[in-house]
């Protein structure tokens, strides 16, 4: 339980941060991009698009960005980066987490605000700080290649290095000009919806409301590594939680197989007196249930507290892996480890449970029913 | 109570019991006939190792003949399913044990109880004959009591209430007075005389208790699985 709680925990933070570093839960953009992605692959229309997709009831933001290359020139040094274009009235935390990691300056106070704000390996490279002029250079819609000059105005440190190191932010506006656009016209609409799980049915059901002309993406889609990831941690998991299940039903077992062994004399006098072996079998099934039953209910009771402490305030392993945390797929997890099991995880181990410790009974139930009475009640 | 000679409650035929011990064969009954009527109080009585118990398992659907055929009421135990000889356990068969075999967890009440709850009687009826019977056997007041708080004879007497409360045809008792005193021994014979006596329930016990034989109206005596001597009741 405590596995899944930590691994559900984490992996919805881990999903939900790659949705605010990238293109939300649920990116809508043209169909061709996710397999060659050019500026030439757009979305005209984003505003009416934000629209269509609020309309669904489990989103809840939709914001337009421009993402692609970009290369980066100070007065030291040149660099290639990955920028995304957002507009400022849009985002915020929710939507963007590199806001989280603002560590100098501010975000662009209009789209059209002539700032970048960079990552702070990338700002190291190019010896840049608060307010340095920098000039950002990429190939139009037309393939045309422009520049176009910003001040610095913010440095952001994720605490994943790498992304640091390739990272910035750029005004839409001014973006959507350098690069040809019109001014509803973007790469992508990010969508950020309540409970990441239902990320692919709001993609499937986007991409038959909108139509041929706009792919909806969910973040397994476009973010294939991290899906990669989850995947292959969650089936480990699942193979480490049928090991559990069989130990503890092992466990079960003994326990309810002992003590019919230890209780056999009585059940000789019980089918001496007249219980018929089905009568026993119940008895011992019924045994089972309440074990299984008050087990659950002693199990709840004792981890409750512990369970809270975990989802309120976690375990801070930043000792052992440093301050930033770790790297995962491209995505910084926090160094604190936290809880929180979904409804549907934790009824279906304690149903498994439950049924675990049933199934464990049937045995020492059966036992219980063949008994030979001449054999057991023996003289004391 | 005199025992009716038109009603044979329990009838053995030829009844042959070996138990296989490794590769050794013990032949426990060796061919045993006999009789009881309804409201006997007979005795089987012998050294340890002549086929007692054995017997008395075999009459109380414990155990099957290796040959030969026992009857109950009319019906020949070999030909009936485990829940039919559950069932005639149940309602028509009472035990009474050498070690009483009382369930622990269960209080005096409880353990008198338990077979009329399998029968499905009411909790009033269940209580009432309980009570009356706990009243009969002079443990009313200790009707809450567990087993481990009674004394050996108390035990057994809450077994023989637990014996008779379903109302049963015949009670076996194993050794009944093995385990007490003398004074105890006495007082629960009188109790099982009584018994039979007033309700015309019928006893057949296990035996080597010279006490116990003096008071049987009808003595059985197995010597190495074979009746040796039977004086019916008439001959008493």
């Amino acid at each position: 339980m405590l596995a899944t709680a930590v691994q559900d925990r984490n992996f919805a933070d881990m999903i939900d941060l790659a949705a605010r570093l990238g293109g939300g839960h649920v990116t809508l953009q043209h169909p061709e991009y996710l397999d060659r992605p050019t500026f030439s692959r757009t979305l005209l229309d984003t505003e009416k698009l934000s629209a269509l997709a609020l309309q669904d009831k489990e989103v809840k933001r939709a914001v337009t960005r421009i993402v692609g290359q970009t290369m980066l020139s100070t007065a030291a040094d040149s660099c290639g980066a990955f920028f995304m274009a957002v507009d400022p009235n849009q985002e915020d935390i929710s939507t963007l987490s590199l806001l989280e990691g603002l560590d100098k300056g501010r975000l662009f106070a209009s789209s059209r605000d002539p700032g970048i704000i960079i990552g702070a390996g990338l700002a190291k490279k190019l010896d840049a700080g608060p307010g340095d002029k920098i000039v950002y250079t990429m190939t139009d819609k037309n393939g045309d290649i422009v520049s176009g000059l910003s001040r610095l105005s913010g440095i952001v440190r994720t605490g994943a290095t790498s992304f640091d190191s390739i990272i910035c932010l750029l005004p839409i506006d001014i973006i959507r000009e350098s690069l040809g656009y019109m001014a509803k016209e973007a790469i992508q609409v990010a969508l950020f919806i309540e409970d990441q799980r239902k990320s692919d049915e709001v993609a499937l059901r986007l991409g038959s409301t909108l139509g041929a002309g706009t792919a909806a993406l969910s973040w397994r889609e476009t973010q294939p590594e991290l899906a990669g990831f989850i995947a292959m941690k969650v089936g480990g998991a699942i193979f480490i939680e049928v090991l559990i299940a069989i130990l503890v039903a092992a466990g079960i077992f003994n326990t309810l197989f002992v003590s019919v062994m230890e209780r056999l004399r009585e059940f000789g006098i019980m089918i001496a007196i007249g219980f018929s072996p089905a009568r026993l079998f119940g008895l011992i099934m019924m045994e089972s249930f309440w074990l299984g039953l008050v087990g659950l209910a002693a199990g709840a009771a004792i981890t409750a507290g512990p369970y809270y402490y975990l989802v309120a305030t976690g375990i801070d392993v930043s000792k052992m892996i440093g301050q930033d945390g770790a790297v995962v797929a491209g995505i910084a997890v926090s160094p604190v480890i936290s809880v929180g099991i979904y409804t549907e995880h934790a009824l279906f181990i304690a149903i498994a449970v439950f049924i675990a410790t049933m199934l464990s009974g049937l045995y020492p139930a059966w036992r219980a029913g063949r008994v030979v009475p001449v054999e057991t009640i023996t003289v004391v | 109570m005199n025992p009716d000679e038109s009603k044979a409650l329990v009838e053995l035929k030829d009844v042959v019991k070996i138990y296989q011990q490794g590769n050794v064969e013990v032949h426990a009954l060796r061919g045993l006939t006999f009789k009881v009527l309804t409201g006997e109080f007979s005795a089987i009585c012998g050294p340890s190792g002549s086929g007692k118990t054995t017997a008395l398992n075999m009459i109380g659907a414990l155990d099957s003949p290796t040959s030969g055929s026992v009857v109950v009421e009319g019906r020949n135990l070999a030909s009936l399913s485990r829940k039919t000889l559950s069932r005639i356990r149940r309602d028509r068969i009472g035990f009474v044990f050498q070690a009483y075999n009382l369930i622990p967890v269960l209080t005096a009440y409880e353990n008198a109880e338990i077979v009329m709850s399998l029968q499905g009687k009411s909790q009033e009826e269940r209580h009432a004959r309980v009570m009356g019977l706990l009243d009969e056997v002079g443990l009313k007041e200790m009707a809450h009591r567990r087993p481990y708080e009674l004394s050996g004879g108390q035990q057994q007497r809450v077994a023989i209430a637990r014996a008779i409360a379903s109302g049963p045809a015949v009670v076996l008792a194993d050794e009944p007075t093995a385990n007490v005193d003398s004074d105890t021994a006495d007082k629960l014979l009188a109790l099982m005389e009584k018994l039979n006596q007033d309700r015309g329930v019928t006893f057949i016990f296990s035996t080597h208790d010279p006490k116990v034989m003096a008071r049987a109206k009808r003595i059985i005596r197995l010597v190495d699985g074979r009746i040796v001597d039977d004086k019916s009741w008439e001959a008493v």
